[in-house]
């Protein structure tokens, strides 16, 4: 049989053979095999040369940054003062009422490396991880709003699982009105973050910011998640279909902050 | 051994670029399929045994990487791999006709593979099919811009000429 063709020509098509029934076997049954192991390999092996890859961006954008984060500084610093007056006064309140309280977060400033899945990244890998008591379940932020959540930590690494990932559903409510839905992402009929769940008789307007909720038991209350940039109704015509402009930008990601211990144990309402 | 080396370096710089630049650049939507370029590049080089390896390897690093669906990109690589190798021994490699529409094809090829695995309904098909367009509108030119770049610095023949290599007498 191998006679008909040249030993060349029977070497490449039996690799094309055994490489297509590996491939076969690993879309049927890859999922249910530990990849985590295999993904901190790539993570310690790539990390050093992501940031030699990223250092002519972060240098040229170090500059603009600064420049706006010292304007910015001294902005908040003013809103902080002002801030601090009403958080005493919201801590008497609710010990008043008897409601728990919601302590400050431990943030760890971390380095955004890489970016995986196109052509929305759905995952992102971390400069820190269990060297820096970075656990899974950990939320992550960044400057504008939530990114997502720890997925997998490795001793110097770890990667986010991003909101734009279809697994990902974080319980949201919107800012003033307090309207509850699930933030989940969808790829049709094309990649957008949708506010599922929420009523047809619930009041949400364009613009309005969707924070997290109280509901839910991953993430601490009232980060910022996103706003509203269309309101529609879903195909059952049960409920509403909000599309959720998210409020971190996933195409410019440089830094982003581990809230440490959010993932510990899952979160007193 | 130049060879094995030339496959791991070929491999993680073209995933660096993905995870990196890249993907800043696909946030935007325009997506440079990088994996089709460096295999279609590697396979023309070296043939079909070389290319399908490259193709399976690299595809196999790109699907660990995004996590779902271990084994798309390797497959489809693979087999893209493998049939630009065997056309690289008949085709005029050196051609920037040659090369757009070679990388056209496959990008076509990988993008349709890919985006078959996030078709949920029809009313999907027309942001898929824009960005397969963009895709290939993208990757073909510059790929085959770069080809013909990196002959030039080379100095010689960077592919070779398929007349040569089919019929080593000349």
């Amino acid at each position: 049989m191998g006679g008909f063709l040249p030993s060349a020509e029977r070497r490449s098509t039996a690799l094309l053979a055994i490489f297509t029934v590996v491939s076969l076997l690993l879309l049927v049954v890859g999922d249910r095999l530990p990849q985590g192991w295999l993904r901190g390999i790539g993570a310690h092996l790539f990390g050093p040369l992501d940031r030699i890859v990223l250092l002519g961006d972060r240098v040229g954008s170090a500059w603009r940054e600064s420049r706006l984060l010292h304007e910015r500084i001294a902005r908040l610093e003013m809103e902080n003062a002002v801030l601090r007056g009403a958080g005493v006064e919201n801590d008497s309140l609710r010990r008043a009422l008897e409601l728990p309280r919601q302590g400050p977060f431990d943030l760890v400033t971390v380095e955004v490396l890489s970016l995986s899945g196109t052509p929305v990244p759905v995952a992102a890998t971390l400069s820190a991880g269990r060297n820096r008591s970075i656990e899974p379940g950990d939320a992550v932020v960044t400057s504008r709003g939530l990114l997502g959540r720890v997925g997998e930590s490795w001793a110097a690494a770890s990667r986010v699982t991003l909101l734009t990932d279809p697994v990902s559903v974080v319980a949201c409510e919107v800012e003033s009105t307090g309207v509850l839905g699930l933030l989940r992402a969808t790829t049709a009929p094309h990649p957008r973050l949708i506010l599922a769940n929420v009523p047809l008789a619930d009041t949400v307007r364009v613009g309005q910011r969707v924070l997290t909720s109280g509901m839910s038991r991953r993430f601490p209350r009232h980060l910022t998640v996103g706003r509203i940039a269309r309101v529609g109704r879903e195909q059952s015509g049960l409920t509403q279909e909000i599309e959720v402009e998210p409020a971190a930008r996933l195409s410019t990601l440089r830094h982003a902050f581990v809230l440490r211990g959010t993932g510990a144990a899952e979160l007193v309402p | 051994m130049r060879l094995v080396g030339g496959f791991l370096l070929l491999m993680a710089v073209a995933l660096l670029l993905r995870s990196t630049a890249l993907s800043a650049l696909a946030a935007r939507g325009v997506v440079i399929d990088v994996l089709v370029f460096v295999t279609v590049i590697w396979a023309l080089r070296h043939g079909e045994t070389a290319g399908v390896t490259f193709g399976f390897f690299i595809g196999l690093a790109a699907d660990l990487d995004a996590a779902h669906w271990l084994g798309r990109h390797a497959l489809v690589m693979a087999a893209l791999g493998y049939v630009v190798g065997r056309l690289s021994h008949t085709l005029v490699r050196e051609s920037f006709r040659t090369q757009v529409v070679l990388l056209a094809l496959a990008t076509l090829v990988h993008q349709l593979w890919a985006t078959a695995f996030e078709l949920h309904s029809a009313a999907s098909w027309p942001y898929l099919l824009q960005r397969i367009v963009l895709a290939i509108v993208a990757t073909a030119p510059l790929g085959a811009f770069l080809i013909s770049l990196i002959g030039r610095v080379s100095g010689r023949g960077f592919l070779g000429h398929a007349a040569h290599e089919s019929n080593p007498s000349n």
